[in-house]
């Protein structure tokens, strides 16, 4: 049975990497490989630790699909979501202090790779891009520590210098106002698929 | 730090969780009221496909990693997957149950379909009568539209291949399975729709064996129960598969 995999949905291709098939991993890599690792590149700078992400990533969606739940959101936010846990947790790690005031150090050098996008990904960027700046700048800083930098919520705190519980509310807020902003508009989610 | 945190103190903290961005403690502690709360579970699903878009670049992942990644899954023998998550506290149901829902999901993805065949059938039957089971195995084994499934292990190391007819008939045609003992028996199930069936008691030792499933069969299961058999599965199974429609 030959199948295209590029029309099939991302729960469908799930569902038939259960059955090994390796060619639906393949093409979940090729859907949403590229925004894992961005990510994890993003938060730890460094190539070679952003591919142990991708690749731990993907070996536990070969070995258990049965982990990803449609019903609990996409596929490409629950692997985003498996790549920031494990990125966060060696960011966090005591040996990983020194990466993290190298990667400070660098942060105004690497500012602009993500640089290659096709048309429709460039409108997407753009779009979310517009997003983040219509945010209030408290949702905007507290979101981008915490998600980009690793720090918890009370270490954004800190560094602000505002209450726990404003930071708290902001990144909540904020990640609220994205979501009504963002899927409210036409440009959907081409990785979603389902 | 956080020993105890009221509903209202978890609502507050479900954007932070969702990105990551609380305590060690807290984050356990989210954890346990998430897997209870449906409606902070939701929460927690939307604050992360927001920060999805923040992930969003655009970029592809470097082209060797794939080959990497690939390279890697062959040098893993294929365990099977669903008793990766041997649930602890009531294993056969739960498991079951999560084989049931990949099950429905193959069938309503792929939409196996079922044709009747009902003439042959009656002739395997016949055969089956005449002749002996091995031989109605073989027949259906070449019946076209016959589906052929492998249940396996986890390891892989057990082995068990059945055919099933178009109408729900079906042979265990080879059958690895050790031994069990005179008070235990192994106790095939078939996952139709939500439900698992029973399918047959095996014996201690099974052969070749007839089977028929009044549905159409996405999964097959093998368990081992108390001699005499259960109304329902009472441990996780020792080989399962699904169905293929080819």
């Amino acid at each position: 049975m030959t199948t295209d995999w590029s029309q099939v949905s991302d729960a469908a291709l799930v569902v038939a990497i259960g059955r090994w098939r390796e060619d639906a991993l393949a093409e979940a890599y090729r859907r949403h490989g590229g925004a894992v690792y961005a990510l994890a590149r993003r938060v730890v700078r460094d190539t070679g630790f952003a591919e142990e992400v991708v690749q731990e990533v993907f070996v536990r969606l070969w070995t258990t699909p049965d982990r990803f739940d449609p019903d609990r959101g996409s596929l490409r936010s629950w692997l985003l979501a498996q790549a920031h846990g494990r990125t966060i947790d060696r960011l966090r790690s005591e040996s990983a202090r020194r990466l993290r005031e190298e990667r400070d150090a660098q942060r105004t050098a690497d500012a602009g790779y993500d640089v290659e996008r096709e048309a429709w990904d460039l409108a997407v960027a753009d779009r979310v891009k517009d997003v983040m700046a219509d945010l209030p700048d408290g949702e905007r800083q507290a979101i981008e520590l915490a998600y980009f930098d690793g720090y918890t919520y009370r270490e954004v705190a800190k560094l602000l210098d505002t209450p726990e519980g404003t930071i708290k509310s902001r990144i909540r807020a904020g990640l609220k106002h994205m979501r009504a902003d963002l899927i409210d508009t036409e440009t959907g989610q081409p990785w979603h698929h389902s | 730090m956080a020993s105890q945190l009221s509903h209202a103190d978890i609502q507050e903290l479900l954007g932070a969780y969702a990105i990551d961005a609380v305590d060690a403690d807290e984050a356990t502690l989210i954890d346990a009221h998430v897997a209870e709360c449906p409606r902070c579970r939701g929460e927690v699903a939307e604050h992360r496909e927001a920060a999805t878009l923040l992930s969003f670049t655009g970029a592809a992942a470097p082209e060797d990693l794939w080959s990497r990644i690939a390279a890697g899954l062959e040098e893993t023998p294929p365990p099977l997957r669903i008793p990766a998550q041997l649930p602890v506290r009531r294993p056969a149901k739960r498991l079951f149950a999560a084989v049931a829902a990949i099950a429905a999901a193959v069938i309503g993805v792929l939409g196996v379909q079922v044709v009747r065949q009902s003439e042959r059938i009656d002739r395997l039957a016949a055969i089956s009568d005449q002749r002996g089971l091995d031989q109605a195995a073989a027949a259906a084994a070449v019946t076209p539209g016959a589906r052929t499934v492998r249940l396996q292990s986890n390891d892989g190391t057990r082995v068990v291949d059945a055919v099933v007819l178009p109408d729900g008939h079906g042979y265990l045609v080879r059958a690895d399975l050790p031994s069990l003992g005179r008070d235990r028996t192994y106790q095939l199930w078939g996952v139709i729709g939500a439900q698992t069936i029973s399918l047959g008691v095996l014996g201690d030792h099974p052969t070749i064996t007839a089977f028929r499933a009044a549905g159409p069969l996405a999964a097959l299961a093998i368990s081992s129960e108390h001699a005499g058999g259960a109304v329902a599965p009472t441990t996780s199974p020792i080989v399962q598969g699904f169905l293929t429609t080819t």
